[in-house]
């Protein structure tokens, strides 16, 4: 009766380990839907020749913002360019800009500490510069 | 009996456990059994109606000793000049016909095909095998056909080198920049400890222009445009010639073709 009872026992608790792997995983099925769909709108507009008019002859957003959030700005335009491949901009003020870090050094050339000073003094490295190339690195 | 026996009888018996729980489950809902499974979100087919880009070589006016879209190509992506060693980077170069076509009939064919120079690069696959090796999505499938790399997740593992069946792939296994011979301000470099390849000139496609080596060669050798438009001239060449592709029968079905 004790050894019926035992095997009686590890039947069950192999039925809940199933019972509990079962919902798991259908959790988690459930969690990860493609997040990669293909969307047919920034292929259509990215393939039309020439693309949207550039402006680039202002900041894309006011000076504090750009302090406070280029990061995620940055972050943003890399993944919608790179994976996305949706490479144009429009700023709350409706103006087209291309999501490029070249877009930003197009104008701020001239000065060579642009990036570098604020990130010395705040004692962050980004690791933009192991690739792209800075305004020190090539005339633009 | 032991403590050690009694653990092993334990987990046999929870595994029959289990093992019944999976039978009665799949006996009372069939449909629920295992997991689904959706071939149609495997298959990178061409489809109808969806951009593909493709490109079309033609080996005939291709000039043998004649460079120009290598080096066109290797200067606008800041390819570094590592030649001639095992640290080489490229992107677009010249293998033998028997290199670039090793598994096509090489019995009495020419002299002159044997030893011609063919351009080879990135097939952009439909069915790409290193967008699958690859662990981070740091290569994957783009909507247009190109295979695409994201430098910024790239790890470094080569696993997609190991996939690639054309040796489409460089690992950069010192810091590129010092190699480069002319820095193009519009293309960024890569860093050490990642994989390029090419990406059919992405940044050009987007402001409507033609890839660069497409551009660039002085005989119009190749030919560029979108395999899924029956009435694109790439589709019109293709109809109107007899090509090849590389290792067809490993089904990667490549974005490539070659007239030869």
């Amino acid at each position: 009766m004790n050894k019926f009872s035992q095997i009686l026992g590890a039947v069950a608790a192999g039925l809940a380990v199933f019972i509990a792997a079962w919902f798991f995983i259908h959790a988690g099925h459930g969690g990860s839907t493609s997040a990669h769909a293909e969307d047919p709108a920034v292929a259509a507009a990215t393939v039309q020749p020439g693309g949207a008019p550039i402006d680039s002859s202002k900041c894309i957003l006011p000076v504090e913002q750009m302090r406070s959030s280029h990061m995620q700005v940055l972050d943003k335009w890399r993944h919608d360019s790179v994976r996305d491949g949706n490479r144009v901009y429009v700023n709350p003020e409706g103006a087209h800009f291309e999501k490029s870090l070249n877009t930003c050094l197009g104008c701020h050339n001239n000065n060579p500490m642009f990036c570098f000073m604020c990130h010395q003094y705040a004692d962050v490295k980004p690791t933009c510069w192991d690739c792209h190339l800075s305004p020190m690195e090539v005339p633009q | 009996m032991t403590m050690n026996q009694q653990r092993r009888e334990f987990l046999k018996k929870a595994g029959l456990g289990a093992l019944a729980g999976l039978g009665a489950a799949a006996g009372l809902f069939p449909a629920f059994a295992l997991e689904k499974t959706d071939p149609s979100s495997f298959t990178q087919k061409p489809t109808p109606g969806k951009v593909r880009w493709g490109m079309l070589i033609d080996t005939r006016k291709c000039k043998q000793n004649c460079t120009e879209c290598i080096v066109r190509c290797h200067h606008d992506h800041n390819v570094p000049d590592l030649s001639g060693t095992k640290n080489e980077v490229k992107w677009i170069w010249k293998s033998g016909y028997e290199e670039a076509f090793p598994t096509a009939s090489q019995q009495f064919q020419t002299d002159e095909v044997k030893h011609r120079k063919v351009l080879t690069l990135c097939n952009h696959c439909a069915e790409a095998p290193c967008t699958r090796a690859c662990p981070t999505e740091a290569t994957f499938k783009r909507w247009d056909g190109i295979v695409s790399m994201d430098y910024h997740r790239c790890i470094g593992c080569r696993f997609c080198m190991a996939a690639c069946p054309y040796g489409s792939r460089s690992f950069n296994w010192e810091d590129p920049r010092p190699h480069v011979r002319e820095l193009t301000a519009a293309y960024p470099t890569r860093m050490r400890g990642v994989v390029e390849k090419c990406n059919f000139c992405s940044e050009r496609l987007v402001k409507g222009d033609l890839p660069a080596c497409v551009d660039s060669c002085p005989e119009k050798a190749l030919i560029f445009g979108d395999l899924n438009d029956p009435n694109s001239e790439i589709r019109r060449m293709l109809a109107a010639n007899q090509t090849m592709q590389r290792k067809p029968e490993l089904g990667t079905l490549p974005s490539l073709f070659y007239i030869i």
